[in-house]
């Protein structure tokens, strides 16, 4: 699209810096807020007038005084093993995901596994809020020692977020014209190698975006994440509400965890930039 | 031993028959064409003979050898897709290469194999382009360089020129008929078009609803329609067909359509037992209707010209003869034109006549 005239482009510009406005707002307060100290956490101002990084040692010491104050909370290991689990759930319970859902949409796209159905009840799984799962979850995570678990809670997360995995990846894959696969198959390749050959190749950007949407998707889980972990697989999201002291929230502390947290998704991210170009166009591979 | 033999195949979609009962076989070196309408079943069929899909019932023989329960991938059958599926991710020297390095042949003996075959099929130009750049008759050079590169028993050809516009597509048919030639494999070639299948075919096999019409050599299908459908389906423009009874009048045999009619006595041994009133259906190419100025044969009838089309060599004159409109192929006459009083001779030789309700041809 070209707009001519000055005009035109000055007001693309504009609506584009409000974009990003919109989007890096809190972004930027976050790290403000990471490195300021208590006295200003409520303060406006988003340059901090004392800069400190306090927030940050706190983290991974947290009997170190925030800008001189001391807070009682209950926390008292680093920042570390949390961090940890994170990677270790979010990353296996993508990994599983990305795995068992493309199959599963290789299944129903080529040969209408499980007929019209079954693709639709794994939508429907989705169609209720988490809260109704966490009773019988408990239940049943209990009776089957899975609490506190790292394959608890990884196994829930694949299976969470199996659905988006298996509609995101279906629709890559519709995009792949079957004769592709035809072709390689007459040319004496087995099944298992035209996956590997031709389409998982021809699908990567799909793939590559759809692990990206499914590690966001993990990475930030909380509701789960709280109720299943007690403190062996406690996550990232879930010792972000523990930074509570006797006197109220710990803005600093958490807005520099909020920081910390960013980091692995925005490299994931960068790093399959490439694949994603084609995967958030939706497939387009011709 | 003829190279594949297909026998009473049949496929069932759900509901849908789509292949009824075909049964034919391709001697070696032979290209047989199935030739349909779209929806006729000729591409399941093609399907069925590489193994992309299961017959409901039926066998398929290749080289003597029953291959009904042989994976695709080990029938060594080259497949060339209407869209020549042509892997857009790879080089066309991959490509070509795919199947031979999927038997894991030796890299020095793949660079043999693949400049070879692409000498063969005229893309050694395009060897590093990837396949997503390639126009399409590339594409299609290519895709049946990859078909051909793994030496299989049998080369199938779906509707290769269907996507290609008219001008382009009489080139690629000339090139893929000269390719043909220098391959040498016995061939399947599906195609809805009939001038497609009388240029490339040594047979052809009619389709329609599932099920063979005719099966035969390219003039016997042409000469020798032997139902409605086939007389209707070859040849441009086709045959003229005219409904019409049969009636008897003074001992002589006459075809009856309002107020046109056709002395047939001559056939009387053929039609011997055809009660009067009998439904037929009267057919005849236009080339076999000779259009003159002059009566100079007795059975000449005359004709009023509605319309002329200048095919430059050969016009195709539409004639109204008695109330029935009737088409010409001959010479072009320039004193002829849309009006013009002409005088229309049948060969009587080349007549065709059809029982209406079994659609199938009596002489």
């Amino acid at each position: 699209m070209r707009t001519k005239g000055t005009a035109g482009r000055i007001a693309r510009y504009l609506l584009l810096i409000a974009v990003c406005a919109w989007t890096l707002a809190p972004v930027a307060w976050m790290i403000s807020l990471s490195f300021k100290g208590p006295t200003e956490w409520y303060a406006p101002n988003i340059v901090p007038a004392q800069p400190i990084v306090d927030n940050y040692i706190n983290l991974f010491i947290p009997t170190n005084p925030i800008g001189g104050s001391h807070f009682f909370t209950s926390i008292t290991e680093p920042i570390t093993k949390p961090l940890i689990n994170s990677l270790i759930v979010a990353g296996l319970g993508t990994l599983f995901a990305v795995l068992v859902g493309f199959l599963a949409a290789y299944g129903v796209s080529r040969y209408r596994a499980g007929g019209t159905f079954t693709i639709f009840f794994t939508l429907l799984t989705r169609m209720l809020p988490g809260a109704t799962f966490v009773a019988p979850l408990m239940v049943f995570y209990s009776s089957i020692r899975f609490i506190d678990t790292y394959v608890g809670l990884v196994l829930l997360y694949t299976a969470v977020t199996l659905t988006y995995a298996i509609w995101l990846m279906k629709g890559f894959i519709d995009e792949i014209p079957p004769e592709w696969e035809e072709a390689a198959l007459l040319e004496g390749a087995s099944p298992w190698t035209v996956l590997r050959k031709v389409t998982i190749p021809l699908t990567k950007g799909g793939l590559a975006a759809s692990a990206l949407f499914i590690f966001i998707l993990n990475w930030s889980e909380f509701l789960f994440a709280l109720v299943i972990s007690v403190t062996q697989v406690t996550t990232l999201p879930v010792q972000i509400s523990k930074y509570v002291s006797a006197v109220g929230r710990m803005y600093g502390t958490q807005a520099s965890i909020g920081i910390i947290a960013t980091i692995p998704s925005v490299a994931l991210g960068y790093l399959i930039q490439k694949h994603l170009v084609t995967g958030f166009t939706f497939g387009r591979v011709r | 031993m003829p190279k594949l033999v297909v026998k009473d195949i049949r496929k069932v979609f759900g509901t849908f028959e789509a292949v009824k009962n075909v049964s034919f076989q391709v001697e070696e070196k032979e290209t047989l064409c199935l030739l349909g309408p779209s929806g006729c079943g000729k591409t399941t069929t093609l399907r069925i003979i590489a193994g992309l899909e299961v017959p409901t019932s039926g066998e398929v023989f290749v080289d003597g050898v029953l291959v009904n329960d042989v994976p695709p991938q080990k029938r060594q059958i080259g497949l060339v897709f209407q869209d020549y599926a042509i892997f857009p991710h790879l080089s066309v020297f991959e490509n070509i290469a795919y199947g031979l390095r999927v038997r894991k042949m030796p890299d020095a003996q793949i660079k043999t194999k693949v400049h070879e075959t692409a000498a063969l099929v005229d893309v050694e130009s395009v060897l590093d382009a990837p396949g997503k750049k390639l126009g399409l008759s590339e594409m299609q050079r290519v895709a049946i360089g990859r078909s051909i590169a793994l030496d299989p028993k049998l080369l199938l050809l779906d509707e290769p020129l269907s996507n290609i516009d008219a001008k382009a597509r009489e080139r690629m048919r000339a090139e893929l008929g000269k390719l043909q030639k220098e391959i040498g494999i016995a061939t399947v070639y599906v195609t809805h078009d009939q001038l497609e299948a009388m240029t490339l075919a040594d047979r052809i096999a009619v389709m329609k609803n599932g099920l063979i019409e005719q099966i035969g050599t390219t003039s016997e299908i042409y000469d020798n329609a032997r139902t409605l459908f086939v007389a209707n389906f070859i040849g441009s423009p086709s045959m003229n067909l005219i409904d019409c009874e049969l009636v008897y009048s003074e001992e002589r045999a006459i075809l009856k359509s309002g107020d046109f009619t056709l002395d047939i006595t001559e056939f009387a041994e053929t039609i011997k037992g055809k009660p009067k009133g009998k439904e037929l259906v009267f057919g005849i190419r236009p080339e076999n209707v000779s259009v003159d100025i002059e009566k100079t044969d007795p059975t000449a009838v005359e004709a009023e010209v509605q319309l002329v089309e200048p095919l430059g060599a050969k016009s195709i004159y539409h004639l109204k003869i008695s109330g029935v409109t009737v088409l010409a192929k001959g010479h072009p006459m320039a004193e002829v034109n849309v009006g013009s009083k002409v005088w229309a001779t049948f060969n009587k030789d080349k007549l065709h006549l059809f029982d209406k309700k079994t659609e199938e041809a009596i002489f």
